[in-house]
């Protein structure tokens, strides 16, 4: 329970599921480094920094030693939004409820299909 | 007909505060003319001074007195009311051709300004001039015969017409009375003639003066005193005449006049004025929208939102209208985001729809029509020098008015805040630098116009179900059955779970305290694949009866897909705290926030207690899955399956929990099995579709998709996940057929 986030556990399953045939297909034809700031409530206020790294295969922590090819600010639940297929990206980005640093080729990239899906109980 | 009266139409009537006709084509001649006066400006009684009339030997006096200007005569209208020279007056002969450049002089030709001492001469050469065409139908009582006059100065106004001036028997008006005359008419004057210029509207005034008489050049000598017995008199009377019996004195005029005068607001005539002569929709929408701009400033969370919605969509489309590009100006994209800009689409939530009551409203619509419709139709009817000017006037009137609306300081305060500049720079920048290439940009474009329908297509729907209101269905057969819930809890049984919604509905609109009618609602719905319905049905459940440990580990499974922790957890614990055997375990302190320790440490209290209990194993397994343990989850499910090896929701619950562990296989096995004891188990097909998609069969995941949703085609998020799927699969040939929701040719397609 180290993280209050919902997003919290869609990256967990990230986590893990980039060490499946499926993630590491992933990591081939994607090969960006995306960092993902995540508010509980508001863009930029108390953010939890992750690292989606899809050149490693890795989820991480913690901010990125580098540069990131992209990196999205965005609340918990915008975040599980995009990530589930709920919200366009792009709609978020009009929004201003996702806001993007780096390129915007790299951003487009970063789509629902790279993430899995949280069954249901 | 003549320009004019297309130009001002109707009721030219607009609202305070406003520079616009409430006839767009008003409007637009406003924009055209550059005339906006501006309402404010009367709170106060105008200063110009007035222009009295000079004598003219070709004025006209004929003005009949039954056929009040704008109606029959109609050929005449134009004629000029006042003195100017004759050049000016000859002019407007011609305005009956229709041709938009009398209306243009009419308007903007300054009236003569005659000042210096020989008024008073002038007054009398004028009286004389009427006395000479008395018509007998200005006969009656002093009294009836200003109402009239009154009412035939707002008809012309109504119509558009400019006034006539008309010669009147002596009325033995007071002083007062005619201060009285005099200053309210001119207050009035500019709500009938907002959209006129200030010399316009002097020129109507003393048009109406003239005939009665008083000079306009004395006005404003303050506000009307106690001092005018005859005028409170006339008041007195004026008022008694609205009664019932007095039909003479029965005239709106009247009774506007008096409604103002007790308000002692100007604005208030206006008001009365719209009731009583009506106005179209436009202009109190226009009111409307002028109100909640007043109030910005107490504006918070959703609408500021929406503000800042706009204002960035603004800005994105500054900067994209940058891009020369035909192609990315033609596209969607660009119209979606003007569109956003000028607030004709709002975002709620997650969804995109027309607006509707907020902010500018039809106001916005009403003006892109216009626009839309304008050019050619204006290229069209004036194919002047007029047209360019008067376009760049009404751009400038619009950016002004956008301005106006942005200075304000709290909200500008508020908005920055947000750092729209720096994304859209960024975006600017990027897309500045070719960053889309000839393609993504039409991805993009083409996202936009996909997720644009989809959003339109469902934006109905769903909006209340995520703070937890129930949503109940449009059209319900099972509403007058006599037993809805027997047969609810038979259709369920069968498995036909959209059907047993519908008539567990019926129930609950009928017997809205039936707890087991709510509880099986939302049992229905999570086996349904609806987690957001069946949360907000166990809420109505819980509420009735409050220690029912099905509902409450109902409702703390759903939070945990839902990933909502702390709820879930409180449900989880408050389920032990109502058990009969383990309730001694909970202490009742720890119930407003559990932690999740204290849950899962009392929990194996428990479990210890009786290991033969399944359903306290079941409570474990979703606290494990809270807490992402999920060898430990998968464990306990396990347990409770050797003890209930029947229960199918059991089965998927163990899925699920393979699934979010990323053993794939396993769990299709445990789905299987759910699947074997409950062929409609919605929520276990789409489960089925997850795993297989989270193992990159994207083909597979989309037949499971489609099953689940031929059961149940409210299951949003089943419709979300195969949408990604079928890119997955590069079948975007199957994208309309899910953003239209249609089944059909989804099912022929992808058979199971």
């Amino acid at each position: 329970m180290e993280s209050s986030l919902k997003s919290a556990a869609l990256l967990e399953q990230m986590k893990v599921h980039l060490s499946t045939d499926a993630g590491k297909e992933l990591t081939k034809k994607i090969g960006l480094v995306y960092q993902l700031n995540i508010a509980p409530k508001k863009i930029g206020v108390e953010e939890e920094i992750f690292v989606v790294d899809l050149k490693e295969g890795k989820v991480t922590k913690g901010a990125y030693a580098g540069k990131p090819d992209a990196t999205f600010s965005f609340t918990d639940k915008d975040f599980l939004s995009i990530a589930t297929g709920k919200m366009n990206p792009q709609i978020a980005f009009i929004r201003g409820a996702m806001k993007i640093k780096g390129s915007i080729i790299a951003a487009q990239k970063f789509t629902p299909d790279i993430f899995p899906k949280p069954s249901k109980l | 007909m003549a320009m004019r009266d297309l130009v001002t139409g109707g009721a030219a009537c607009a609202v305070p505060g406003t520079a616009s006709s409430s006839n767009p084509l008003g409007a637009f001649a406003n924009a055209i003319l550059g005339s906006s006066s501006k309402a404010q400006e009367i709170k106060g009684l105008p200063g110009a001074a007035v222009n009295v009339p000079g004598p003219s030997s070709d004025f006209r006096t004929e003005a009949p007195l039954t056929t009040l200007p704008g109606l029959e005569n109609e050929g005449q209208q134009h004629q000029q009311p006042y003195g100017q020279n004759s050049e000016f007056l000859s002019g407007f002969r011609s305005a009956d051709h229709g041709v938009l450049g009398d209306a243009w002089n009419e308007v903007h030709q300054p009236p003569l300004h005659i000042r210096g001492g020989d008024t008073e001469a002038r007054f009398q050469e004028f009286e004389q001039i009427y006395n000479r065409g008395v018509p007998p139908t200005w006969d009656g009582p002093p009294q009836g015969v200003l109402s009239r006059f009154l009412h035939s100065f707002v008809d012309s106004g109504r119509a558009g017409v400019p006034f006539r001036p008309a010669a009147l028997p002596v009325l033995g008006l007071s002083e007062g009375d005619k201060q009285c005359i005099r200053d309210r008419s001119f207050i009035m004057a500019h709500h009938i003639f907002a959209d006129k210029n200030e010399e316009y509207i002097n020129a109507q005034v003393n048009a109406l003066l003239h005939s009665l008489d008083i000079d306009g050049n004395q006005r404003l000598k303050g506000p009307m005193r106690g001092s005018y017995p005859e005028l409170e008199e006339y008041w007195t009377e004026s008022q008694v005449a609205l009664r019932p019996g007095m039909p003479n004195f029965a005239d709106k005029w009247v009774s506007e006049f008096s409604q103002q005068r007790e308000s002692g607001d100007p604005e208030a005539w206006a008001r009365s004025f719209e009731q009583q002569h009506g106005v179209n929709g436009w202009a109190s929408e226009f009111e409307q929208e002028h109100s909640q701009l007043a109030s910005i400033d107490q504006m918070s969370g959703a609408n500021m939102y929406q503000i800042a919605a706009m204002e960035q969509s603004r800005m994105l489309a500054n900067t994209l209208a940058q891009n020369t590009d035909p192609k990315f100006q033609n596209s969607k994209f660009l119209q979606f985001v003007s569109k956003m800009s000028r607030g004709e689409l709002i975002v709620d939530e997650n969804q995109i729809k027309p607006a509707t009551s907020s902010l500018t409203d039809d106001w916005a619509n009403e003006y892109q029509g216009q626009y839309n419709a304008g050019p050619s139709y204006w290229a069209d009817q004036f194919a002047n020098e007029e047209l360019s000017r008067g376009k760049d006037k009404w751009v400038n009137e619009f950016v002004k008015e956008n301005q106006q609306q942005g200075s304000d300081d709290q909200w500008v305060n508020e908005f920055s805040k947000l750092h729209v500049q720096d994304w859209t720079d960024e975006f600017g920048k990027q897309v500045a630098e070719g960053a889309f290439g000839e393609s993504t940009a039409d991805d993009w474009a083409n996202a936009y116009d996909k997720y644009l329908d989809e959003q339109l297509f469902t934006s109905k729907k769903r909006s209340n179900a995520s703070r937890g209101v129930y949503e109940f269905s449009d059209m319900n057969p099972y509403v007058g059955h006599p037993n809805p819930l027997r047969e609810g809890q038979e259709l369920f049984r069968k498995g036909l779970l959209s059907e047993a919604v519908l008539a567990l509905e019926a129930e609950v609109l009928k017997n809205p305290d039936n707890a087991e009618g709510w509880r099986l609602l939302g049992i229905t719905h999570a086996e349904n694949d609806d987690d957001q319905q069946a949360i907000a049905a166990m809420m109505r459940a819980q509420e009735v009866d409050p220690t029912n440990l099905e509902v409450l580990l109902a409702l703390g499974v759903s939070h945990t897909n839902e990933l909502e922790q702390p709820e879930a957890l409180k449900y989880l614990y408050s389920w032990l705290q109502n058990h009969p055997k383990y309730g001694a375990l909970a202490p009742p302190e720890l119930a407003d926030s559990p932690y999740y320790a204290d849950v899962a440490r009392l929990f194996n209290e428990a479990a210890q207690m009786s290991p033969d209990d399944a359903d306290v194993h079941i409570v474990l397994g979703v606290l494990y899955n809270l807490s992402r343990e999920y060898d430990r989850a998968i464990e306990s499910f396990q347990t409770a399956l050797k003890l209930k090896p029947r229960d199918y929701s059991l089965w998927n619950k163990l899925g699920a929990t393979q699934a979010n562990s990323i053993q794939s296989a396993d769990a299709i096995l445990a789905y299987q099995q759910a699947l074997d004891l409950k062929p409609n188990y919605v929520r276990a097909w789409a489960n089925m579709g997850i795993s297989y998609a989270n193992q990159g069969l994207y083909e597979e995941s989309i037949r499971y998709y489609v099953r689940a949703l031929a059961m149940n085609p409210k299951a949003d998020s089943a419709w979300q996940y195969l949408k990604i799927s079928l890119s997955c699969a590069s079948r975007n040939d199957m994208f309309e057929a899910c953003d239209t929701r249609n089944l059909d040719i989804l099912q022929k397609e992808f058979p199971l």
